[in-house]
């Protein structure tokens, strides 16, 4: 670790200036400590160390806070438990706050006060990211989005040749040589982002997409410039880099002339654009945003596209990313495209606001350090997908695709993990155009 | 009136005055900024985070712990009933014989819960990693007020020591985790605002 000196550590304390924000500071002082979050987390749940519960993870910020910014944390710290924010501190922080916790957030709604327990673990990371001390792994996702334009560093040639590639592949399966993948068009209804993930790993779920797109007649366009939905300053807690990042989306919303924003299927994606970005760069938009998974359920209450449900006869079962559901509010619709798209839809227990994140949110996936506790406490997704007995498990969200992806097959359990595009699209029926 | 009849109301001026100072420094902070566009009504979510949200339920930290959330409410019950006979006591109001006895029996319930409260934390590792003196404190004082409000009701000679325990309570509050009497509800506020600007309370 690196030398800690009196100015990393102010940069680390600036975070916890309790008089500018009333959220933090009642969220630093409310945690009674009775212990009663630990069975909602998926760490304690998995491996029961005291460690792992929500609330020492809050304790640890609370009490750095406690040390600097109340009379008895100053006088008589050992009474309140009060720490000083020192190698030690530093790195309990880092291994607890980036390496024990997805920002899954299902602590907080089970939390017997209503302590905002993953607002309290951003803003540790924001501490540790104000000090330098975000994990390697994570933070060159991020550089490579800032240097890059995207984190998976894809180049625009590359991603350009994908695309064409997708393209002729959409008109021989349409059947129709004018269907096409439109790229840097101005003036459209609708600019799609795209998780890197895609171009790179699953090009299909775009093509999934580009069918839907085609079917629906959407007036739309990707942009080489800025596709990336996703934002992991969100994950490593540097707000400058998350503004950066959210502004260029919107300058390229802007440069577009879009109307709508379209956030692929991605649950950190879209909760950092649509929720956070506007608060990472200080201004409203001025277009509207809508995910994916609400645009595929409206085009389907509009008739806009048609589906056969018969296409899919498998059993289904469906993963909510909790940043797309428990903080982002949308958990209707993707039960309502699967109940259009598929025969056999069964629900996870516990699924909904409530469900179990799948282990790979928080940045996990990102931070190869901590994969073996990613992939231990993965037993809990790997369990409840088991007990549904379904084949095909649906997931609006490409980081829960790529964690569900290593689950099937560190727990053998051979079965299909899909985008709810790729089921769209596989029960879509095309008319002739 | 003797001293301890002064120091606790002075306590209770005390306690007073820096709870207000906490809920002021709070509302003067203002509700948050939000540059999101609004999904949801966060009135509504702030009533529900008051109200159905709060059903054992729905919450993991009631169902899966009953016994624990039984005795968390009964304790709970029990320190505001305490609060409200000490503001009597200060007032030299007698609730009667009869009421006091039933109230005292329901203190001593109380308290019981408060103590086996306090022997979860001592007994559960996990419970004893999480803990700071200051959870011992609080829980030990306020489990003696209301052990002290049963006696004082059965037998008036308590008196002097009941108002000194309860100024000790009352000054004890503002400095440990006892404020959560304030931040509690301040942090319901806050997570019915997050969740109904972006609509996902009240669940549709
Ligand atoms: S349930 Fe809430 S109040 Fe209790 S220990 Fe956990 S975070 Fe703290
Ligand atoms: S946010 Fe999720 S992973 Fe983090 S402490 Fe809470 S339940 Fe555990």
């Amino acid at each position: 670790m690196e030398t800690l000196s009196k100015d990393k550590i102010q940069q680390g304390l600036s975070v916890l200036n309790g008089e500018m924000d009333g959220k933090l500071l009642t969220n630093l002082n409310s945690c009674v400590h009775c212990g009663l979050c630990a069975d909602s987390c998926i760490y304690y749940r998995t491996e029961k160390n005291a460690r792992y519960i929500p609330a020492t993870k809050v304790d640890l910020v609370a009490s750095i806070y406690r040390k600097y910014h109340t009379f008895t944390g100053k006088v008589w710290p050992g009474l309140v438990g009060a720490r000083k924010l020192d190698e030690n501190t530093i790195n309990d922080m880092v291994d607890l706050l980036y390496g024990a916790c997805t920002m899954c957030g299902r602590c907080t709604t089970h939390c017997s006060v209503g302590v905002d327990i993953s607002y309290v673990v951003r803003k540790g990371r924001e501490m540790l990211s104000n000090m330098g001390y975000v994990p390697k792994t994570l933070q060159s996702t991020v550089d490579a989005a800032i240097h890059t334009g995207n984190n998976m560093s894809i180049t625009t040639n590359e991603f350009v040749d994908t695309l064409k590639w997708l393209e002729e592949d959409l008109q021989f399966e349409v059947n129709d040589k004018n269907a096409n993948i439109p790229l840097d068009e101005p003036g459209k209804d609708m600019l799609y982002t795209l998780n890197p993930r895609e171009p790179k790993f699953f090009p299909l779920s775009i093509s999934a997409m580009a069918k839907i797109f085609y079917a629906a007649n959407e007036s739309w366009t990707l942009s080489t410039n800025m596709y990336d939905v996703t934002n992991y300053a969100y994950y490593s807690g540097n707000l400058k880099e998350a503004a950066i990042i959210a502004q260029r989306l919107h300058d390229e919303m802007e440069n577009l002339q879009a109307q709508t924003c379209v956030l692929a299927e991605c649950g950190h994606g879209s909760r950092a654009f649509r929720w956070e970005g506007p608060n990472y760069i200080h201004k409203n938009y001025p277009f509207d945003t809508i995910t994916s998974v609400e645009l595929l359920a409206r085009y389907l209450k509009e008739g806009k596209i048609k589906v056969d449900p018969a296409k899919i006869d498998a059993k289904v079962t469906l993963h909510d990313p909790c940043n797309l559901v428990r903080s982002g509010g949308i958990w209707k619709e993707q039960r309502y495209i699967l109940q259009q798209c598929v025969n056999d839809f069964t629900e996870m227990t516990p699924h909904g606001i409530d469900n179990l994140c799948c282990g790979g949110g928080g940045g996990q996936l990102a931070m190869s350090e901590y994969n073996e506790r990613r992939m231990n406490i993965a037993r809990l997704k790997a369990d409840q997908i088991t007990n549904t007995g379904a084949k095909i498990v649906a997931t609006p969200c490409h980081n829960c695709v790529d964690q569900l992806t290593q689950i099937n097959v560190t727990y053998k359990m051979g079965v299909q993990i899909k985008t709810l595009a790729e089921i769209v699209a596989d029960a879509l029926i095309l008319d002739e155009k | 009136m003797d001293w301890t009849y002064w120091f606790a109301l002075s306590a209770l001026v005390i306690c007073n005055i820096a709870c207000i100072f906490h809920f002021f420094r709070l509302v003067g902070l203002g509700p948050p900024t939000d540059y999101s566009y609004r999904r949801g009504s966060v009135q509504k979510a702030v009533k529900y985070a008051f109200t159905r949200a709060m059903n054992p339920a729905k919450k993991e930290s009631a169902f899966l712990h009953l016994p624990t959330y039984t005795a968390g409410i009964l304790y709970h019950l029990g320190t505001f009933m305490g609060f409200f006979l000490f503001i009597l006591a200060l007032l030299r109001i007698n609730p009667g014989k009869n009421t006091s006895l039933v109230l005292a029996a329901f203190l001593l319930i109380s308290a019981i819960s408060g103590a086996a409260i306090l022997l979860k934390r001592i007994l559960k590792k996990e419970l004893i990693a999480l803990s700071n003196p200051d959870d011992f404190i609080s829980n030990i004082l306020v489990t003696l007020f209301q052990l002290i409000t049963a006696l004082m009701l059965l037998d008036p000679s308590f008196l002097s020591a009941y108002f000194v325990i309860t100024g000790i309570l009352l000054l004890y509050m503002p400095v440990g985790k006892l404020k959560h009497t304030v931040y509690f509800f301040s942090a319901r506020y806050h997570l019915g605002f997050f969740y109904g600007w972006r609509g996902v309370w009240p669940p549709k």
